[in-house]
């Protein structure tokens, strides 16, 4: 049993309240990441869990056991810190000797581990370094050893990537991945970057301002946001939202007119405010005349290699539309545009909820 | 270009100019005209006798007399007596001042005073604290039943009361340096060693120690350096005595210079200091050294 389960757990400074009484749950073997911006109250959480910050109320469980009380040590967590937090003035082992110690093994024992972590992060080599000899992914590699080595029932990552540049973070990504389908352990993984957390989570948790907005696999949390914080914060470039009204059946806004996909009909009452919401892979170009097709004016196009990412205007209204990149139109071009109706969110203006549940 | 050069260079040794010449006239000088003198007869009583070369003499008697060796020992004995109470009261307080309680800054601040105090004016306030009868010290210690010590009259005391005005004086500056070192250490592998159940002490062992092993070595030499040189609270408070007990080699040194007029004797016991320091400190110093840079 080493599932993570929060109940209303809430993170207080003084008077300041930065978590506001979160329920999760993660099961045993899974790999969570929390996902949110800066000041989301992602890391707070972790680090609760880790025990670094007292649980200001609420109850927090590891294993069905109640650890709002106990020290950090006896969680059995072990933690991968975003800076790697490695001894500058040890060695590779002896950074992971020093993080056993706790644990009074035998000596042979505590060697096999080292051995055993050495190999499957490749660090045989650099055993006997020092971090500051090593690059930025090796280090990393040292903390995630060091975590390893003591065999903990859960893993936290506290932004374990932010300081690797593109190249290594794509590496010790897969590794990390690896990592955890080889270990199987619980892993709890805080990042602000949703390419790591859409290809590690088996769950993604999305926080905002002390909020869960939402929990669900990277598909769920993709194909089906909750709301429109979840909506433009997954997905890149960021769903297009444009305020519109239902009248007649249709969905009517500045330069455009749509029909009411099927899914939504009987959910819109006549005159009702709506936000909607097409991720740009989401916009086609059309032939004139096609039905419901809208006209748009192409500002800039951004080549990518297959795809072309065009900035149009439709009415007045600023877009993104991402289209194949062969015969891609021209700045100053008009175009006509349909939107897939599968495609199509629609939100509820004042509470962001969506409007398809 | 080169014009431009060759004038900047001018204008540099006009503006260093006056600082070699001070440095010239007050250091230099004096120790060359010394290392003269160390080769020469020169009695103060007797100034207009010729100054005659008398070789290896001086050092000779310098070396074969008690009264140096006995000085070197004091020395030597104040720097380990001082060094080693003031580099552990002085991390103590270090580690104490970089908790985040409240009054740490202040207490901070208050516990740098002593360090920016004259070290005569620390003899005459100690020797107020050590007077035999009236001093407050032994009036203090009487409440807990402590009978009058005679700090400064006994030559089993009088090298620790000097000891306790000097690592009064001088412990802020090892706290103040730590204080620095410690906070400037990232806060992330405490956390992890949290994490992973190092115990305190386990902690300050092996991971905050050797982090800030550089820089107490660094405190450490400027320290053994000045202790070395020790001289004003010494003269303040017992002047070298009773008897010969606290007569250090910067006292020794005095007294056979200006006491007993024999210059060239004071010269030469200079010179033999010098080198016993450069010599012995730059030894230890090296051997603390050794495994940083390995």
């Amino acid at each position: 049993m080493s599932a993570i389960t929060l109940r209303s757990v809430v993170k207080r400074y003084g008077s300041v309240e930065v978590v506001h009484g979160i329920d999760l749950d993660v099961e045993e073997g899974e790999f969570v990441v929390l996902l949110g911006p800066s000041g989301c109250g992602k890391t707070t959480t972790l680090r609760m869990v880790a025990g670094l910050e007292d649980v200001s109320d609420g109850e927090l469980s590891i294993g069905g056991r109640r650890v709002n009380e106990v020290a950090p040590k006896d969680r059995g967590v072990a933690m991968v810190f975003q800076n790697y937090a490695l001894y500058p003035h040890m060695t590779v082992r002896q950074n992971m000797e020093f993080a056993l110690r706790p644990l009074s093994l035998d000596a042979a024992e505590v060697d096999r581990r080292i051995r055993d972590a050495a190999g499957i992060l490749g660090l045989g080599e650099l055993l006997a370094r020092k971090p500051a000899q090593l690059s930025g992914g090796q280090r990393q590699r040292v903390a995630m050893g060091r975590a390893m080595v003591r065999t903990p029932d859960v893993f936290l990552f506290d932004e374990p990537l932010s300081n690797l540049d593109a190249k290594l973070r794509t590496q010790v990504r897969l590794e990390i991945g690896k990592l955890h389908n080889r270990l199987g352990t619980t892993v709890l993984y805080v990042t602000h970057d949703q390419v790591e957390a859409m290809t590690l989570a088996d769950k993604i948790v999305i926080m905002q301002n002390g909020h869960i907005e939402q929990v669900g696999t990277p598909e769920e949390v993709y194909a089906h946001p909750d709301n429109m914080f979840v909506a433009s914060f997954i997905g890149s470039p960021s769903m297009n939202m444009i305020p519109a009204r239902h009248e007649g059946g249709r969905l009517r806004a500045d330069g455009l007119d749509l029909t009411v996909p099927t899914r939504f009909e009987g959910r819109l009452s006549e005159g009702q405010e709506t936000v909607i919401g097409v991720r740009p892979t989401g916009l086609r170009c059309a032939e004139p005349g096609a039905a419901d097709a809208v006209v748009a004016r192409v500002e800039v196009t951004e080549f990518l290699g297959n795809e072309a990412l065009l900035d149009i205007r439709i009415g007045d209204h600023e877009l993104i539309a991402e289209i194949p990149a062969a015969g891609r139109p021209a700045p100053g071009d008009a175009v006509h545009l349909t939107f897939d109706p599968v495609a199509i969110h629609l939100f509820d203006p004042q509470t962001g909820a969506t409007l398809s549940r | 270009m080169a014009y431009i050069r060759k004038r900047n260079r001018r204008i540099f040794m006009t503006f260093l100019l006056p600082a070699m010449l001070v440095l010239f006239l007050t250091t230099i000088y004096p120790m060359l005209y010394a290392g003269y003198l160390s080769f020469r007869s020169y009695d103060l009583a007797k100034p207009f006798v010729p100054r005659m070369f008398v070789g290896w003499a001086n050092y000779q008697q310098v070396l074969t007399s008690g009264d140096f060796l006995n000085a070197l020992s004091i020395t030597f004995q104040l720097m380990v007596i001082t060094l080693s109470i003031q580099l552990v009261v002085g991390v103590g307080l270090a580690l104490l001042v970089t908790q985040r309680l409240p009054g740490m800054g202040v207490a901070r601040t208050l516990l740098l005073i002593p360090m920016m105090i004259s070290p005569v004016i620390v003899g005459l306030v100690w020797l107020f604290l050590y007077f035999p009868e009236l001093g407050y010290l032994n009036y203090f210690l009487s409440f807990v039943g402590i009978d009058p010590i005679p700090w400064i009259t006994s030559p089993n005391w009088a090298l620790w009361a000097i000891a306790i005005a000097d690592i009064w004086q001088w412990t802020p500056f090892i706290m103040m340096g730590t204080a620095a070192a410690l906070t400037s250490l990232s806060p992330e592998p405490y956390e992890a060693a949290r994490i992973d159940g190092n115990t305190r002490w386990q902690v300050f062992r092996h991971v905050t120690l050797p982090q800030l092993k550089p820089v107490l070595v660094s405190l450490l030499f400027l320290r053994a350096i000045d202790a070395f040189k020790i001289y004003d609270i010494i003269f303040v408070l017992t002047k070298g005595g009773p008897g010969d007990s606290t007569e250090v080699l910067s006292l020794y040194i005095y007294r056979q210079s200006f006491t007993f007029w024999q210059m060239g004797v004071g010269a030469a016991a200079s010179f033999v200091s010098l080198i016993i320091i450069v010599v012995l400190i730059t030894l230890f110093f090296k051997s603390l050294n050794r495994d940083q840079t390995a």
